[in-house]
């Protein structure tokens, strides 16, 4: 099997593809002028890269004569200077803005003010927790599905008898990350996961170095500690050198959300036997068809407006059930990596 | 005590006192921390404090002839995300040239600093500060924003980090550590014997002398600067073998932690004092604080904030209690000469 699709994921899916109601598929027609910026949480991890990649096919097939701006801050400045680039945006009058989030609430003015000026402002990867300020969010995947997944993914490295484990997140400002980690507490609420104990978060803020130690340091930390879950693609692979560097490959395996081509050789020799994933090429190139579609007027950021984006077919906006407000676009699915498919996908 | 005065010059009397505090941190850190005495903290700080070293070395050359040197931290992440680059692209490279494309970039970038402080005489901190800004922005364009990932290097790369050269016991000295020690001896050896390693106290205790008498200022801090690179660069290499993934942010704001093991290791910030040995001590101070405090899980605003204050209290006992200290043997010495030159035999005994 190349890929295990989750059976839930992909029925949630399935029920959002079928048009709602009466409601039209509204047609995307390209060949419009529309600035556009690609803002990621910030610059010089793969996973936005690979968002940017997906967000020029995007642009390619529909002919956007104005170039995609694709703008980020430095990791240690990500706050900051998200909020700078929103802002400077909107002051330039740009026709759409999408964003992966890193700032939590403090991006609502800037975003606000953004889309008082007319600007769309879609956020991908990571929403604002309030949507304020926010049209829609493109959800990779379900949220509270990422909790299950990684409380899965934890039981069955560790087998039935469970053991103590602890999380390594990216920043405690992160909004996605956040949400994963209370989708996965309240996951590990059902009976099924009692075997599986939390011992602790830690925060590696997404830096190769601060990671790596962060994960040695939580080797002493956390007695007895079996499972690190790293829901972050530079947390994932700092943790899983540490571990090998350390020869604690054995004691310690590393879980969490990871990319193939960089988790290759810990999946092969068995530090970190199960990661999942999603498409970030995917995510980039439905970001930007829903901005695009938004921009030009051919969708209003409402429940129930569809429309068809390119290859990947049709999708629905819907009220967002992971937050109190706003509204998303669920992608999907997730990709469990293991031994027997990481090579395939890693090419 | 005149015996000691005699042997022992007031530097060494504060690398001793900064060995006490060592053991004095790691004593009180092994009480407040279960299983601190452990082969796998000794690893853990010796991996950290290996590529700190080989930094602070060029550094105090740099520092003894009165400038500084705030690009290294840039120099290791850019030398860092290339020779990790061209080793991605060419597998087949063998090691040595490996190290050597690390350390000929850290060369150049040591050799455009140099320039600049030597010859078109701009103070060193303002062409180091510009330098540390260029090189990373350098870095950043030239990676497109993309990781050099750890899949992508070659084994021999990646299993350097835990190559032993000796194992002590439970304690395993690391290659990268033993290196690095190595490099210290040769530089130690080198500043205190040959009269060209000396020239670079010359410069600092008293440029204007130093030129007075016929040396060749201008050449002495390039080259101190072209060192201080092309270790960076050498260091460049190894922080590669041991992160594995480099992104533009490699290294970024290592150059506090260089100073700072510098200046805690004795090394005069206004140049012409100060030793290499002493500068490790500073390294290894600082790094059996730096991982002790993230085995507390102490946020790293308040690390940085402790290595702040650490510089801070250095350089004020350095202008304390070491002028204090150089007053009291400079007094003792003077009464000894004094003696010396009345009771010539008394002397000789």
């Amino acid at each position: 099997m190349k890929k295990l699709l989750l059976a839930t994921a992909a029925a949630a899916m399935l029920a959002l593809i079928v048009p709602h109601g009466a409601k039209a598929q509204s047609a995307v027609t390209g060949g419009k002028a529309v600035d556009m910026v690609l803002l990621p949480k910030f610059l010089g991890i793969l996973p936005f890269d690979q968002a940017h990649q997906g967000a020029e096919e995007a642009a390619k097939e529909l002919a956007n004569s104005k170039k995609l701006q694709y703008l980020g801050p430095t990791p240690e400045n990500s706050v900051a200077g998200q909020i700078e680039i929103v802002t400077n945006a909107a002051t330039q009058g740009v026709g759409a803005i999408m964003i992966s989030n890193n700032s939590g609430d403090q991006i609502v003015p800037s975003a606000k003010a953004a889309k008082a000026k007319g600007i769309k402002v879609v956020t991908w990867d990571s929403p604002i927790p309030s949507a304020e300020g926010e049209d829609v969010f493109v959800a990779q995947v379900d949220f509270s599905e990422t909790g299950k997944i990684m409380a899965d993914m934890a039981l069955s490295i560790l087998g039935k008898d469970g053991g103590k484990f602890a999380i390594l997140s990216a920043s405690p400002d992160a909004a996605n990350q956040n949400a994963w980690i209370d989708a996965m507490k309240n996951a590990l609420k059902d009976p099924k996961y009692s075997k599986l104990e939390l011992q602790g978060i830690v925060y590696g803020n997404d830096q190769s170095e601060t990671s790596y130690n962060q994960a040695l340091a939580m080797v002493d930390k956390f007695p007895g500690m079996k499972l690190i879950m790293a829901p972050t693609s530079v947390g994932i692979v700092s943790a899983a050198k540490a571990m090998q560097d350390e020869k604690l490959c054995d004691k310690i395996k590393i879980s969490g959300l990871g990319v193939p081509s960089e988790m290759l050789a810990y999946t092969k020799n068995g530090c970190a036997p199960q990661f999942a994933l999603w498409s970030f090429v995917d995510l980039g190139y439905l970001s930007y068809y829903t901005a695009y579609a938004l921009a030009t007027g051919a969708i209003k950021a409402e429940a129930g407006a569809s429309f068809k984006a390119g290859r990947m077919g049709n999708y629905a906006i819907t009220k967002d059930p992971t937050r109190k407000a706003g509204l998303r676009i669920l992608m999907g699915p997730f990709s469990l990596y293991d031994i027997n498919n990481v090579e395939a996908a890693a090419k | 005590m005149k015996w000691l005065q005699r042997h022992i010059r007031p530097e060494q009397v504060r690398e001793l006192s900064l060995l006490l505090l060592i053991v004095a941190a790691v004593l009180i850190f092994g009480s407040m921390i279960d299983g601190y005495y452990t082969s796998r903290t000794f690893n853990r700080i010796t991996s950290s404090v290996a590529i700190i070293t080989v930094v602070a070395v060029g550094q105090t050359l740099v520092v003894l002839t009165r400038n500084i040197d705030l690009a290294v931290g840039s120099i290791v992440g850019c030398t860092a995300y290339f020779t990790g680059a061209q080793l991605a692209a060419h597998h087949g490279m063998p090691p040595v040239v490996a190290v050597l494309i690390a350390m000929a970039l850290g060369c150049v970038m040591g050799a455009i600093n140099g320039a600049l402080v030597a010859y078109g005489r701009v103070p060193s901190i303002i062409v180091t500060l510009g330098s540390l800004a260029i090189f990373r922005g350098i870095l950043i364009d030239y990676s497109g924003a993309r990781t050099v990932t750890t899949d992508s290097l070659p084994k021999w790369l990646l299993e350097l980090p835990r190559l032993n050269f000796v194992t002590i016991g439970d304690l395993d000295i690391r290659a990268m550590f033993a290196l690095a020690v190595g490099i210290v001896l040769l530089f130690q050896i080198g500043t205190s014997f040959l009269n060209v390693a000396r020239q670079f106290y010359a410069m600092g205790s008293n440029p204007d002398a130093a030129e007075l008498i016929g040396m060749p200022a201008r050449r002495i801090v390039f080259s101190a600067f072209v060192l201080s690179g092309t270790l960076s660069g050498l260091a460049g290499f190894m922080f590669l073998a041991r992160f594995g993934s480099i992104t533009v942010e490699a290294a970024r704001g290592m150059e506090l932690q260089v100073v700072a093991a510098v200046v805690v290791g004795g090394v005069n910030i206004f140049g012409g004092s100060g030793t290499v040995f002493g500068a490790m001590l500073g390294a290894i101070m600082i790094g059996t604080l730096e991982q002790s405090l993230f085995r507390l899980q102490i946020s790293e605003f308040w690390r940085d904030a402790i290595l702040g204050l650490l510089i801070l209290l250095a350089v004020a006992s350095d202008a304390v209690i070491l002028n204090r200290l150089r007053a009291i043997w400079a007094r003792t010495d003077l009464k000894l000469v004094a003696r010396d030159s009345a009771s010539p035999a008394e002397a000789k005994r």
